[in-house]
């Protein structure tokens, strides 16, 4: 028998070294800027023979056009598809086959956009020289040949994710190979061909099944953004919405890259056995011929102020699940800390707030967390909590102890001891972070991209350190206010008996 | 909210076998552009040796085994105690023991702190032990910063040799244990490799069986002691400690720190053989809630120490390891019909692992994915594979193995581990030379055989409403699963004179905060009136009803439906029900129904210790288990605060079913009669809000009359 699997949802909250420790790590950090803007963060550690690289692009499905949610994710994608000189047998060849799959399918579109008047014969007829325009080019692939010479080469934990507010690409491997990251990662930067692209969107659309439609969490989450926010992207799911996904077009594919791909967009990091000298020689030859550009726009849609509470009701034959959520400023505001340390004292250990009461003694729930910063901070977001209710126990059971938990916490002030304790654990947290390349690299080029210095994640600790039992009072105070509340939860169709009801 | 590429865990990669030709031509830059480099050109340096550093072994006087490596990169420390035990040791009828035993350990605390003490104290210095036992091993591990070390090495000590299992957190991990099992069905990709795993073991045998409520509900806190007592033990024990200290002055710590842990027990028993009922087929269970159909069909695969392991992995990465592999070049690539596919040979050091071909497709493609699977596994046990692809395959396998060992925590790990399963040290460099040896032939052999499609079990969890061809048109007859998760039943627990005692004192706690034994006593009769709100999902109705006791079973119940009035009576054993169309004798699942209110009626419930022929048996600090010897149970909760009885669990006899567990949980409680009694009561059944009642009248002592009560409408 496998140990069994609790539906726990794992959340982990923001939290960052003081400045002592960050002297220490400091001797081990190189960093230097391209001419074409684009930045190289090296940390050493030469413990083995690996390294790990991460890179961070300042641009996530938040930047996907109106009508053409999803692109991001599709970019993300197609960058594993090679180049013209990895994956192709005769690029010239495949490039007139590639061209002849665009019009192909412009002619389609054409047709389909006489709307009522289309002429359904002849779409068929377009259809199938789509199809066979598709399947010509196919003769060209090698198939997969990108990430297969990654892995022949012993890459680990080879990924890359879309999230709202970024695109990142990482893998490790035996350090006598590091030259070769270089040259994979800088080629799909400068020569990206974006082939296959009809074939892996059917494959994206295959990943929407999984992990949306397929998948209880899947569905909640993205009903609670899209009830939470009106008119910023954040409401958007990052894989981007079905009927979006299906009408993808390479051009738009394309068109994202020029425009968000630039050097000076985008951050790498380098950890493990590396010598930053020859790291800097390499990041030199490989990524100068990317030529700089402007930074992209920045995104101007703005949330509106929320007019009241919301509830969305998800129909599900599982077990219920509920998520609470409070609107919250950007990371960039002063309350961020603030944040953090609230989602610790209710959030982290058997001594968070919310375990203590709902899973502890009250045992109404199995999971209780809460998350600081969701779905992502550069933006105003949300404050989130995600509730498990216990068998038996009701959603509504568990909302009202969160209320009641919310009020009691509002209406008093924290204790030494507890902030003392969340702050503790907030700086030996990044310690224990700081043993392992992978997590590293991330780090170090998140905090670089988002806050402009990877000295960030030290010195964040120290913005933690000033929060009082008084900021934590306030905050709480005015952010967990009804008004700008939603409440979103699984529930079996047709079944009452949680707010909200339904008729 | 990541959205990631792979799920895929890249253990290895394989090549491009659909197209063999088009490797080969070298590429030639495109027309204009500067040339670009080529991967083909680049030459590696040899890689640097990796230095596997040297782990102090030591065996403590007390027979617990001990490793020490030091890492003093960063100023923690680390460790963890392996305990040969498993829930493979699970008893038939208390499946779940080991688990339950391996999350109480920690957060039960120890003969002198709770758990929350231990909680506090550890998080105060953002240190961790934690404790858990899984399939064929048990840990209890710790961290902590290392100007910590002498005080977390203390607590983890406690809780390793003294844990004390209080009754609370054996609540909370049952609380944890009943989730789980009502959530197994939720996700349906856990289904899907659930019930392969199980149906290919044999879901009789300890390696397929599952934790069921009945199973949880059954263990009990002497379970839990006489687990632990019987597998932690010195000789039983390894301890492996890594991080910033100094491996003399550590050895010397904890040597003297466990010098008094010397309990002793036979040595532990083999863990039981792989060898239940496996029934292979093809098997579906239905989702009406996914889009995708997500499958796993395969086969028992084998141990580390097969002489064909190597081989094997190779060829289950060719046929379905990396991005170059058949699989995925086929069913997600070219066809478009799959982000998850993979196939794996997973072995395990004492057992037969699994050989699983695993993903998910969209419910339209599941038979035409199916099919391309099979196809792809003939393929390989029947034609030999390229040289392209072995190389591709070797490569990948080799070039990783440096991440085995690349950090001193995984060294460590590694090393504890082979000596808990008694594989040799250096079984990673023999791994490396096989690998290396491994040919095309091989590849072909290992697949002819150690592959046995006739004998593949397929698993498809998803809605065959939209399968498009139906499941069967693949060859084989289509077994159903039913994923009904078998309910409750309450069985009385077995009391011994500790527990019979205590529950006594806790009904005498509860009678007190009711108001009295005596004024409990004192009724003889009383007359309610409530109205009942039905859930929508069950009805969605107002009912009001009358009861009318008269002691000490005289019972009767008349109800106001929208259909009618019904009116029933039973004096204990006996008795008639009037519906608008005639009237009938109480038989059946209603007789019981009515038996099991009056073995709850709240007066006889709270004076149960007074009652002939019943049993109160205590479960933990709050909650007490109330049996006779008609077979009648229910379990009362108190509140820890106010000790008023807060929830009781019982059954529900059905008509052509199994009972089904219900619940009621008791507030607003109102005096009467020097009596606090519950004015509003929630109805749970099945795990489900069933009804809210409302009492609005309550009467008691009013002198209703026998005649009066059982005479029909």
């Amino acid at each position: 028998m496998r140990a069994l699997r609790l539906c726990a949802i794992l959340l982990t909250a923001a939290i960052c070294l003081p400045s002592q420790d960050l002297k220490e790590f400091e001797k081990k950090v190189t960093q230097f800027t391209l001419a074409n803007g684009l930045h190289f963060i090296v940390a050493e550690r030469h413990e083995a023979p690996v390294v790990s690289f991460h890179t961070y692009v300042n641009a996530g499905s938040v930047d996907d056009p109106s009508g053409e949610t999803g692109i991001a994710h599709m970019f993300e994608h197609m960058a594993f598809k090679g180049t013209e000189t990895i994956g192709t047998v005769n690029w010239p060849s495949e490039k007139k086959a590639l061209d002849a799959i665009e019009e192909a399918y412009d002619r389609l579109e054409a047709e389909r956009n006489k709307g009522p008047k289309a002429d359904e014969s002849r779409i068929g007829v377009l259809q199938a020289q789509l199809k066979m325009a598709i399947d010509g080019a196919e003769a060209y692939v090698v198939p997969n040949d990108y990430l297969g010479i990654i892995e022949t080469n012993g890459g680990a934990g080879v990924n890359a994710g879309t999230s709202l507010d970024s695109t990142e690409y990482y893998y490790s491997l035996p350090s006598n190979r590091t030259e070769l990251w270089f040259l994979m990662e800088s080629q799909r930067f400068l020569r990206p061909v974006f082939r296959e692209f009809y074939k892996e969107r059917d494959v994206v659309l295959e990943e929407h099944r999984m992990r949306v439609e397929s998948n209880p969490q899947g569905k909640l989450t993205q009903d609670l953004l899209a009830t939470a926010f009106a008119a910023h992207p954040y409401r958007n799911p990052p894989g981007g919405w079905p009927s979006d996904i299906v009408s993808l077009r390479r051009a738009e594919a394309k068109a994202f890259f020029d425009k968000y791909y630039v050097p000076a967009n985008i951050t790498m990091a380098i950890v493990g056995d590396v010598n930053p000298a020859d790291a800097k020689r390499m990041a030199e030859r490989y990524f100068n011929p990317l030529p700089a550009r402007p930074l992209p726009p920045r995104l101007h849609t703005e949330e509106p102020p929320q007019p009241g509470p919301k509830t969305a009701v998800v129909d599900s034959p599982t077990q219920p699940i509920v998520a609470i959520a409070y609107k919250r400023p950007d990371q960039y505001g002063k309350e961020d800390p603030v944040f953090d340390v609230i989602s610790l004292i209710l959030s982290s250990g058997r001594t968070g707030l919310l375990y203590k009461d709902l899973v502890q003694d009250k045992k109404i729930a199995l999971v209780a967390q809460a998350s600081a910063t969701y779905p992502d901070g550069r933006y105003p977001n949300l404050f989130v909590f995600f509730l498990v209710p216990s068998v038996g126990h009701t959603v509504d059971e568990n909302l009202k102890a969160l209320d009641n938990l919310l009020g009691q916490f509002k209406a008093r002030k924290m204790d030494a001891e507890t902030l003392a304790r969340v702050k503790t654990k907030a700086r030996a947290g990044v310690i224990r972070r700081l043993d392992n390349n992978a997590g590293l690299a991330q780090m170090l080029a998140t905090y670089h991209a988002s806050y402009g210095d990877w000295r960030k994640l030290f010195t964040s600790i120290d913005d933690l350190n000033q929060v009082t039992a008084d900021d934590v009072q306030r905050v709480a105070r005015q952010y967990f206010v009804l008004p700008s509340r939603t409440v979103a939860y699984l529930a079996q169709p047709g079944v009452a008996g949680a707010p909200g009801g339904r008729q | 909210m990541k959205k990631t590429l792979l799920t895929l865990l890249i253990t290895a990669a394989s090549a491009a076998a659909q197209l063999p030709s088009v490797s080969a031509p070298p590429n030639k830059p495109a027309a204009g552009a500067a040339a670009a480099p080529s991967y083909k050109d680049l030459k590696f340096p040899p890689l640097r040796p990796i230095q596997i550093p040297k782990v102090a072994t030591f065996t403590l006087p007390n027979g617990m085994k001990l490793y020490l490596l030091e890492d003093h990169e960063l100023p923690m420390i680390h460790g963890v105690a392996q305990v040969r035990t498993g829930n493979l040791f699970d008893p038939a009828d208390k499946i779940g023991l080991a688990t339950m035993t391996g999350m109480v350990i920690r957060t039960g605390g120890t003969r002198t702190k709770t758990g929350e003490q231990l909680d506090e104290q550890l998080e105060n210095i953002a240190a961790s032990v934690e404790s858990n036992i899984g399939e064929s091993a048990g840990s209890v591990s710790f961290s902590a910063l290392r100007e910590n070390t002498d005080e977390v090495l203390g607590v983890f000590k406690d809780v390793l040799t003294a844990p004390e299992f209080r009754p609370d957190k054996i609540t909370l991990a049952r609380t944890q244990l009943r989730g789980g099992i009502a959530r197994r069905n939720d996700d349906a990709r856990g289904v899907a490799e659930r019930e392969f795993a199980d149906i290919v073991y044999g879901k009789d045998s300890p390696y397929g069986w599952q934790v069921e409520y009945a199973t949880a509900n059954r263990i009990t806190r002497a379970d839990l002691q006489d687990f632990y007592k019987r597998y932690f033990f010195p000789a039983n024990i390894a301890l492996g400690v890594w991080g910033d200290f100094d491996t003399a002055g550590m050895k010397g710590k904890i040597e003297k720190l466990f010098s008094d842990f010397a309990v002793e027990q036979p040595p532990v028993p083999e863990f039981p053989k792989v060898g239940g009922s496996p029934a292979p087929g093809a098997y579906l269970a239905v989702k009406k809630d996914v889009t995708q159909t997500f499958f796993s069909i395969g086969q028992l695969g084998g141990q580390f120490n097969d002489k064909d392991y190597p081989a094997l992995v190779i060829m289950a990465d060719i046929l379905g390891g990396g991005f170059r592999s058949r699989l995925v070049g086929r069913v997600r690539t070219k066809m478009g019909n799959a982000y998850d596919i993979g196939a794996d040979w997973d072995a395990n050091y004492d057992h037969p692992g699994l050989f699983e071909i695993s993903g998910g497709t969209k419910s339209l493609s599941t038979v035409e994915t199916f099919k391309a699977i099979q196809e792809e596994v003939d393929r390989i046990r029947t034609s030999e594979v390229t040289e392209e692809e072995l190389k591709i395959a070797k490569d990948t396998a080799l070039n990783s193995l440096v991440f085995a060992y690349d950090t001193r925590a995984k060294t460590l790990r590694r090393m504890l581990t082979y000596a808990y399963y008694g594989s040799p040290p250096d079984f990673i460099q023999q791994y490396q030379k096989a690998l290396e040896a491994v040919t095309r032939a091989d590849v072909l052999r290992v697949a002819k055989e150690h592959l046995n499609p006739a004998a593949f079990t397929t698993v498809a969890v998803g809605n065959p409403d939209d399968f498009g061809h139906p499941l069967d048109t693949l060859g084989a007859p289509v077994n159903m699963i039913d994923l009904t998760i078998p309910q409750e039943k309450l069985e009385a627990a077995q009391g011994d004179a500790t527990s019979l005692e205590k529950g006594k004192q806790l009904l005498a706690r509860a009678q007190q905060a009711t108001g009295g034994a005596g004024p409990l006593a004192a009724v003889k009769d009383y007359i309610q009136s409530f109205e009942f709100q039905i859930e929508s999902s069950a009805g969605g109705m107002l009912v009001k009803e009358t009861d009318r006791w008269i002691a000490p079973t005289y019972f009767r119940q008349d109800t106001d439906l929208p259909s009618g009035k019904i009116a029933a009576f039973c004096d204990g054993r006996a008795g008639w029900i009037a519906t608008p169309q005639g009237w009938g004798p109480l038989a059946g699942a209603q007789l019981k129904q009515v038996q099991s209110d009056l073995f709850r009626l709240y007066f006889r419930l709270l004076l149960s210790d007074r009652i002939e022929g019943r049993t109160v048996n205590a479960l933990d600090d709050n909650t007490i288990e109330i049996a006779d010897t008609t077979g009648q149970t229910a379990r009362l909760e108190f509140d820890a605060g106010t000790r008023l009885p807060q929830r009781v669990l019982y059954e529900v006899a059905r008509a052509g079913g199994p009972p089904i567990p219900a619940e009621e949980v008791w507030s607003d409680f109102q005096e009467i009669a020097g009596v606090k009694v519950p004015h509003r009561i929630t109805v749970m059944q099945g795990g489900r809000k069933y009804a809210e009642m409302k009492v609005t009248d309550f009467k008691v002592n009013s002198g209703i009359q026998l005649e009066v009560i059982q005479k029909r409408p």
